[in-house]
């Protein structure tokens, strides 16, 4: 990195300050951004249409016309995942919405107001905490239907208090500081304490939370189309492509499957990296020991 | 002795008071989530053939045409008797298959993290150590692309590389080769009950069988290990009681052994949530692995509609997690002097 690159005026300088003081925030942008943009272009870039079945060329290995081979009906595995990535936003934007808008609230309240609500977020998270995840997901969408809203719906609520916890441990710590007696002595309402003073200081601290609730819709929407609820199988879906792979392992034409789980597992990743990044440069405490 | 003795039954009775609301709770939520829409069980014992009347005399017949609550409560007084009722799909005593499977998965959960905590655990302490040196960077990316990774993918591209590419591991196909004789059933542990029985071929093939499954399932624990202990360790080293020490001139050694003994309780607390959402992830494990555990079982149930197998299910995973806390908090309150 050269002198002029580092000075304040030049332009370049505050990514690349970013970039020394959080290289895992930097990679992690970079890989979710490279996949928004698939997600976004994907007609453009993609060769083929994604469920355009070529009859005579089934099963074909990477090279050649299809770069990422063909699956077993058919169809271009690039194409297919380029086209994945749109569904893994589709699922994970709309579900961290639905945790924001209902987890934020939540968690504002219970640790402001404290008393019964507070107590039956707790008692909520226990109840999550004992039930295995991915058991709830899958008997909640295999009840509600196997449609892509009602997966979204149920992603976003099942993450929700867990979004509320983070919120409500922010709200704690800030309940009892200097300002916000002070907003209370002067006689705003609660109300007013609750959104204007205690929230926009929350906020950052629990937005740092959001990415990796969103890898995790990304990882359980895929998981519970691997199962084979949810999402099924022309769809090209990401976890629903790992299964159609999944039999083909055994004989050896691998890329089915292996392409696939690698984008499922780098937007993952990048999601998990963003928040990692973010929660390092909002919190000072975890930096590390000083020397 | 004696205080000691009330002290910990006190706790243990609190404990189990609190519990019960949770269980209940939990075991209310399966009942309602599986029953109101999604899966028919009726449309699929019966078959695409059935017609209308068949339906109504089957639903009649498996009671499902009462009332939602009535029909909790009649599980619920079956179950304090310790009825779990019978698999829709096999005709098998729920109660017995748990028993039947359990120890399999608790095997395989059991070896991946431990070995992940032997993995694991170091790594992140190693890390804590030199916070934001290389070796830092490194087991952070690490763990958190192993955190990324599915599991699923991850045991079948094991199988591709190990079993089809190598020709390494067996067929992903059961816990044994077919030309080996399983030994007697006497724990439920397969290698267990191999090692019981004498019988070596049997053992050198079920640890072939577990290799792959355990290696992936233990990538899949450290990952978070590695993680959490670092975070531990470093909030110790922060402190405002290492500072004190550190001040007062004690040798790098001597602090890192204070630090590391405070780090035991948060870490065992730590692990403890690791063994009980594992034992609820052992099901795709297995599910790839056809391992024939109590996931793969569970899983199949709530994918066929199978009520009491479901039931079954998660009341032992929420049951295994309430105990394991349960002890887990037990030790943390026998090791800390405070109170």
């Amino acid at each position: 990195m050269s002198a002029e690159a580092a000075s304040p005026s030049h332009w370049l300088a505050y990514p690349l300050g970013l970039a020394r003081r959080s290289p895992t925030f930097v990679v992690g942008l970079g890989i979710v951004l490279f996949f928004l943009g698939l997600a976004l272009l994907a007609p453009v870039i993609a060769p083929f249409n994604p469920t355009q079945s070529f009859s005579y060329e089934v099963l074909q290995a990477p090279g050649g016309r299809f770069f990422f081979g063909s699956d077993g009906n058919g169809m271009d595995v690039l194409s297919r995942v380029i086209h994945g990535s749109r569904y893994a936003f589709g699922i994970a934007v709309p579900a961290g919405l639905i945790m924001v808008g209902i987890g934020m609230p939540l968690g504002l309240l219970a640790g402001y107001k404290g008393g019964w609500l507070d107590e039956a977020l707790l008692r909520t998270l226990d109840v999550l905490r004992a039930f295995p995840t991915i058991i709830l997901a899958l008997a909640v969408v295999a009840a509600t239907g196997q449609s892509l809203v009602s997966m979204v719906v149920v992603i976003g609520l099942l993450d929700s208090p867990i979004f509320a916890r983070v919120v409500r441990a922010e709200v704690l710590t800030l309940r009892s500081s200097t300002f916000v007696k002070a907003a209370i002595a002067v006689g705003n309402p609660s109300w007013r304490v609750m959104w204007v003073h205690i929230l926009p200081n929350a906020i950052l601290g629990a937005t740092a939370q959001l990415p990796m609730r969103m890898a995790w819709a990304v990882r359980i929407s895929a998981t519970l189309a691997f199962i084979g609820v949810g999402i099924q199988a022309p769809t090209p879906e990401w976890g629903a492509m790992i299964r159609q792979g999944a039999e083909y392992v055994i004989t050896g034409e691998w890329w089915v499957a292996l392409f696939p789980g690698l984008a499922l597992m780098t937007l993952v990743l990048g999601f998990n990296l963003l928040g990692d990044g973010l929660t390092d440069l909002l919190d000072p405490k975890r930096r590390g020991v000083g020397k | 002795m004696g205080e000691k003795g009330a002290l910990i039954a006190k706790f243990l009775l609190v404990r189990v008071a609190v519990s019960v609301p949770v269980i209940l709770g939990i075991v209310f939520l399966t009942f309602m989530l599986i029953r109101v829409g999604g899966q028919d069980p009726v449309a699929m014992l019966a078959g695409p053939m059935a017609d209308e009347a068949m339906l109504t005399a089957l639903r009649a017949q498996l009671q499902l045409d009462q009332p939602l609550l009535l029909q909790f409560a009649n599980y619920l007084f079956r179950l304090v008797q310790g009825d779990l009722g019978v698999s829709w799909q096999g005709g098998i005593p729920v109660w017995g298959e748990i028993l039947h499977l359990f120890p399999a998965t608790l095997e395989l959960v059991l070896l991946s993290v431990g070995l992940a905590a032997l993995i694991g655990v170091p790594i992140g302490l190693r890390a804590a150590t030199h916070p934001n040196g290389w070796f830092d960077q490194l087991s952070r990316f690490g763990s958190l692309a192993g955190f990324s990774m599915p599991t699923y993918w991850m045991g079948l591209m094991a199988i591709l590389v190990f079993f089809y590419i190598l020709r390494w591991a067996p067929p992903p196909m059961g816990r044994l080769s077919m030309e080996v004789v399983a030994p007697t059933v006497v724990t439920g542990s397969l290698l267990l009950d191999c090692i019981l029985a004498g019988n070596w071929q049997a053992l050198g093939s079920a640890l072939a069988h577990l290799a792959l499954p355990v290696a992936c399932f233990t990538l899949l624990a450290a990952a978070p290990m590695i993680k959490q202990s670092r975070a531990i360790l470093i909030e110790i080293m922060n402190s405002d009681y290492v500072r004190y020490a550190r001040a007062n001139g004690f040798s790098k050694a001597t602090i890192r052994k204070m630090a590391l003994r405070n780090a035991a309780t948060p870490l065992l607390t730590f692990l403890g949530m690791e063994l009980t959402s594992l034992l609820a992830a052992a099901a795709l494990v297995e599910y790839i692995f056809s391992l024939s555990g109590l996931g793969q079982w569970g899983l199949n149930a709530i994918l066929l509609g199978d009520f009491a197998v479901v039931q079954g299910y998660v009341l032992t995973l929420a049951l295994f997690s309430v105990f394991i806390f349960m002890v887990i908090d037990l030790i943390v309150m026998l090791l800390e002097p405070r109170r």
